[in-house]
């Protein structure tokens, strides 16, 4: 028996240990924001939070996080942090085709969190291992960028 | 909607749902009685198949091959070649055999492990250099073309010529890696079939299934999911993969989903085509180009798909953006037992104008002058012909562009600057490049109005929301946006009140594939004139519906016989200049400062443009020097992103672009052609860029640290 | 359905080394390199063919401290956390900072690297130039290993099953006044596999070289080094002569044999190797870092 918290919920299984915690969130809790696009730790699309701690949910197995936090996009969706990527998202154009945003949304909320008002190269590193093959990654860096002005006192170090 | 200009920027429609992922692609759909389908796949190159042993399938668990499938076993494109279920010859490994579906994916993949296939091998063919020494071989020769001016005069000119400069220049694979893996799901019902899944054509599709499916029109439905890229990768090879699932379907009576691993996908779906181009030119004593002959070899791999489309291009962009005198080519698809090449953005364009940007470069050497001021002695102009003898006959911005590009990069005191750095800076040297490049928008010739006759909808519902009944796919270009902002701004309504719904083939008539940045002129124009027709008898309160059908504008008519007339109706410029820093030591390149101007008649949505420019410029630049895909003995090499290595973030450069006005009319608002625009000047520039830093000349893309430190060893042995 | 997995999770490391004293384990710490090389397709959990023990969680090889002149890092101290420690010396992070890409720093442990044993480990090649120990922990107790005798070939390590690494222990390497330099060499600027890596270490003694050491990544089995080769540049003085760099090179050229795969060429990778060799013999004066 596993047990570990899910966007807040507690959760109990008896899923194999080897289960990729990706696996687990997309058909086990039938939770759609985390995306398969490697499935090797490349692409950075199954990103969620362990601990706190921005990591490819593919390349965890199930039977490792027995008591952690984990935190999908789902998790955040109603926060003001994540309202403010969103509103900076849209307002940048960093949004096309879609299937990396809400990874890319991850890394970024992890950077931020981290490093309330960072860089460019700074940035460019936050997000290095989440691939976007429609953007060139500019209008995502601004992106982040936008959301730490506006975001002032939004992202406080805790 | 009451926008002063066009151009200003709304919000995306699909935001939303994709910031919070929660807008679900074809992979995150589950719907009741669903099984999946995963594929035996050939191990062999080239073979006939003696004979299939199936493991003991457990209860639920069912095999389904070309004895399942009611119709032809062909993936219908344009040639009868491309088997659904290969069961007699193999061409290429990785093709589809047969279907093994079920509920359990670690049952099915064991399965997978157990089936036994005897083949008898021949001898296969793995490489383009083989096959052009085979080129007369029967079925090596899929395609081929030849037109411009007569050899004999030609040859005369040659003969009286001071010098004749001859260049071979080779191209890679290039791989989509779309952010989405292929996928496509079939549902089963008793009456129908519908195919749902991550695709850029849906009619293309649904006429692959009627075909395979030997049924009426009725029976099948095709709908397009939210679709996670596409850059032509989802063109023409998901026609095989509705094949397979609906054939399954129609088989086991389930609902059966088919979903690619991603080294899965990057080993058996279609890719750029490998190319090799040969240059031979006639120069006078000064270095004025007086004849050029081009012949074109691409690699088809193991079936011709839309490889002849792709060399059509590839053959109408071959003396790039000039006027070049005295101008023959010709060009090949030739077969390989290698997974098949298709469409990816550029079609063919981003190989020749890689090459011709590269021989031009190359030539202005010999003639003693900068590569730019010796481009633009060629440069086409307003009025001139075009090498197919069609005319260009939109006015022509290009000269501007360069001019302001200039400026703002600063390209001739940058130049002079980084040519002194380098003297003193053994390790890194700094070169600037420039590329000069045009698209032509549409299907080529007249395929619009014989092939495609695309036909729009408009739909108006009593509460006066306005729907848009088209088959074009958002796979992220925004297109959703744009083509609603279109008919929102015609209609003076309020954009969410225009709405535009995944279109499935039973609501929407044809309006063509979504390739060939056909979308926004062609089908965004239907949709103006649609608008305009629903406002002059618009009734509030009342449905009503309207319907507009593509006319031809008639220009000097296209022959593909003989390869003469307008092969497009309009054409997209654009200018760039890169500047790069390479690493001596490790021929590692860093990309410093990116400059791009381009002329796309009229912008629809200034940030949608600006995600065209950076995303195909980074796919351009990185097509230059660092994508890298190779095939041995018929497998390719590079399984995985890490391996192939598409830019990541800390890659990338901000980009400085500018877009110029020049209205087309026969557009919306103007607008012409953007989405594959953007990718072809990134690989001739930083060639450029590379060539002006080393003083090495290079004769391929991608030119990898590995081509760079190869040639710094040779020149230090020449120099001993 | 799937057959069954047995997998330990355990509270310390004494009942972790006793299990493994039991049964042979596969060991996973932050799991980025098993769950790849066992990697099933999609859908599916890797296949890992003997029963699992989980260890990153454990306190007892997460410690990093100083002891004199050496530094002991704990096995399963993440890349992330290195980072974040100030008693890392410098060049040691510039090479974490190489690896993949934040979220993968975030689980990967400098103990994975060493006992996954990738040519193209990125950390190895400084390991070797600082002498990296390994301490061993079993139930019959500890022993040292020097990291070269500890990796013998292509993910091939002299582990004993009933063993855990626990300690990267890098001696005399504070305070110690070298200058040490690494290069990675990859296709791009983020989660790139390296094809060529490269470690140099100089200690001067005015101008004269007390101390040399090189190692090279991803052109071999495992790392080269020569000590026979560095033996030849002790006590020759700084800038060196042309003729002493040629002839290390010309030492180097002998024994460094990579191989063509998917990411480079061995012509590629043998001429980047030397040409680093090369500019780190060239340079004019050395600071200690």
């Amino acid at each position: 028996m596993i047990k570990f918290t899910l966007n807040g919920k507690t959760i109990e299984t008896d899923a194999p240990a080897t289960v990729r915690l990706l696996d687990f969130i997309r058909e086990e809790q039938l939770l759609i924001g985390t995306k398969e696009g490697c499935g090797e730790g490349e692409c950075g699309a199954c990103s969620v939070f362990v601990n706190n701690l921005l990591q490819n949910s593919c390349l965890i197995p199930i039977g490792s996080i027995e008591g952690a936090d984990v935190v999908t996009i789902e998790g955040i969706m109603e926060s003001e942090q994540f309202k403010n990527l969103d509103e900076s998202y849209s307002h940048a154009g960093g949004v096309q085709c879609g299937y990396c945003i809400p990874g890319m949304v991850m890394a970024s909320a992890a950077l931020l969190s981290q490093n309330p008002h960072p860089s460019e190269a700074e940035i460019r590193e936050g997000i290095s291992g989440n691939l976007c093959r429609c953007t060139g990654y500019n209008m995502i860096v601004d992106a982040i960028n936008l959301a730490a002005k506006k975001g002032d006192g939004l992202w406080q170090k805790k | 909607m009451n926008l002063k200009d066009i151009s200003t920027s709304v919000p995306r429609k699909d935001h939303k749902g994709k910031v919070s992922g929660q807008l679900p692609y074809i992979s995150d759909v589950k719907v009741e009685n669903m099984v999946y389908g995963v594929l035996f796949r050939s191990p062999i190159a080239y073979g006939k198949i003696k004979s299939i042993q199936l493991p003991d399938l457990p209860e639920g668990y069912e095999a389904v091959g070309a004895e399942h499938i009611p119709g032809p076993n062909y993936v219908k494109i344009i040639k009868e070649d491309q088997p659904i279920f290969a069961n007699e010859w193999v061409n290429y490994i990785g093709e589809p055999i047969l279907m093994l579906v079920g509920e359990n994916l670690d049952v099915l993949y064991r399965l997978l492990d157990e089936v036994k296939i005897e083949f008898e091998e021949h001898q296969a063919i793995y490489t383009l250099e083989e096959a052009i020494k085979q080129k007369s071989a029967p079925g090596v020769n899929m395609a081929n073309y030849e037109f411009g001016e007569s050899l004999d005069t030609i040859t005369s000119i040659e003969l009286k010529a001071h010098q004749i400069i001859e260049e071979e220049y080779d191209t890679g694979y290039q791989e989509h890696v779309y952010l989405e893996p292929q996928g496509m799901l079939a549902i089963y019902k008793e009456d129908e079939i519908v195919v749902q899944g991550s695709m850029q054509c849906l009619y293309y599709i649904k006429n692959a299934l009627v075909n395979a499916l030997d049924c009426g029109d009725d029976d099948v439905r095709v709908v397009q999911s939210p679709t996670g890229g596409g850059f032509g990768g989802k063109e023409e090879f998901p026609s095989m993969m509705a094949c397979h699932v609906a054939v399954a379907a129609k088989a086991v009576k389930k609902s059966v989903m088919l979903v690619f691993d991603r080294s899965e996908d990057m080993v058996v779906t279609t890719k750029r085509h490998p190319a090799k181009l040969k240059y031979r030119t006639a120069i006078d004593r000064e270095g004025n180009i007086l004849s050029m002959c081009i012949e074109i070899f691409l690699d088809g791999g193991a079936n011709v798909g839309l490889s002849s489309v792709v060399l059509q291009r590839a053959l109408l962009n071959s003396a790039g953006v000039y006027k070049i005198p005295h101008f023959h080519a010709k060009g090949y698809v030739l077969k390989t037992n290698t997974v098949p090449n298709g469409a990816f953005r550029g079609f063919g364009a981003p190989q020749s104008f890689a090459g011709i940007e590269s021989h031009i470069g190359h030539l202005s050497k010999l003639a003693n002058n900068d590569p730019l001021e010796y481009k633009r002695k060629y440069l086409v102009k307003q009025g001139d012909p075009t090498i197919t003898k069609g005319n260009f006959r939109d006015p022509i911005l290009m000269e501007d562009m360069i001019e302001v590009l200039l400026k703002s990069s600063n390209y001739k005191k940058k130049k002079q600057k980084y040519h002194q750095l380098n003297q003193q800076n053994q390790r890194y040297k700094k070169g600037i490049g420039t590329s000069l490049f045009l698209h032509g928008c549409g299907f080529t010739g007249s395929g619009e109005r014989d092939h495609i006759k695309a036909k729009v909808k408009l739909a108006k519902s009593k509460d006066d929301q306005v729907s848009l009944k088209i088959s074009n796919s958002d796979m992220g270009q925004g297109i959703l946006t744009t083509l609603s902002k279109i008919v929102a701004k015609e209609l003076d309504l309020p954009l969410e009140n225009v709405l535009y719904p995944y279109p499935d083939t039973k609501e929407v008539p044809d309006s063509g594939p979504t390739v060939a940045s056909r979308t926004t002129m062609i089908v965004g124009k239907l949709l103006e004139r649609a608008a305009k027709k629903l406002k002059a008898q618009w009734q509030t309160g009342v449905e009503q519906e309207v319907t507009e059908d593509y006319v031809h504008r008639e220009m000097i008519p296209w022959n593909e016989k003989t390869f003469t007339g307008d092969a497009y109706p309009a054409y997209s410029w654009g200018v760039n200049i890169v500047e790069v820093e390479v690493d001596t030591l490790t021929g590692n390149i860093k990309l410093e400062k990116v400059f791009a101007n381009y002329e796309v008649g009229k912008v629809i949505d200034d940030r949608v443009m600006k995600g065209q420019i950076d995303g195909g410029l980074a796919q351009g630049l990185a097509y230059g020097y660092l994508e890298k895909m190779t095939s041995k003995e018929g497998k390719i090499q590079q399984k995985s992103i890490t391996d192939y290595g598409p830019p990541t973030s800390l890659d990338v450069v901000s980009i400085q672009s500018k877009v110029f006005d020049n209205p087309y009319a026969d557009g919306p608002y103007g607008a012409k052609g953007a989405g594959e625009l953007t990718l072809i000047g990134g690989a001739p520039a930083v060639q450029a860029a590379i060539e002006d830093a080393l003083q090495i000349p290079f004769q391929q893309i991608p030119i990898t640290p590995e081509v760079i430190i190869e040639s710094l060893y040779v020149r230090e042995g020449e120099q001993g | 359905m799937a057959e069954k997995i047995i997998a330990y999770r355990f509270d310390c490391l004494d009942q972790t080394l006793s299990q493994l004293n039991k049964e042979n384990c596969a060991i996973i710490a932050g799991g980025t390199d098993v769950m790849v090389m066992y990697k099933s397709r999609r859908g599916v959990p890797p296949k890992i063919p003997k029963p699992i023990v989980f260890i990153d969680h454990l306190s007892e090889l997460k410690k990093v401290y100083q002891n004199q002149k050496d530094l002991h890092i704990g096995a399963c101290c993440t890349y992330s956390e290195l980072l974040g420690n100030p008693l890392i010396p410098i060049v040691l992070k510039k090479a974490i900072k190489t690896i993949a890409a934040p979220a993968i720093r975030n689980r990967g442990t400098l103990g994975g690297n060493v006992c996954n044993a990738s040519p193209a480990g990125d950390t190895l090649p400084l390991l070797y130039v600082y002498n990296a120990k390994l301490l061993l922990r079993s139930v019959k107790g500890d022993r040292i290993v020097p990291i070269s005798d500890f990796i013998q070939g292509v993910r091939r390590i002299q582990r004993e099953s009933n063993e855990i690494l626990v300690e990267i222990i890098l001696p005399s390497v504070l305070d110690d006044g070298a200058h040490v330099i690494f290069e990675k060499v990859g296709n791009r600027n983020a989660d790139a596999i390296a094809k060529v890596g490269f470690a140099g270490y100089i200690r001067l003694n005015g101008d004269g070289i007390e101390d040399v050491r090189f190692a090279f990544g991803a052109v071999g089995p495992t790392m080269i080094r020569s000590v026979a080769i560095e033996k030849m540049l002790l006590g020759r003085t700084v800038p060196l002569t042309d003729s002493d760099i040629a002839q290390v090179v010309a030492a180097f050229d002998k024994i460094i044999k990579p191989i063509d795969d998917q990411r480079s060429t061995a012509l590629y990778r043998k001429t980047v190797a030397l040409n680093l060799l090369r500019y780190f013999l060239s340079m004019k004066q050395y600071q200690p870092t």
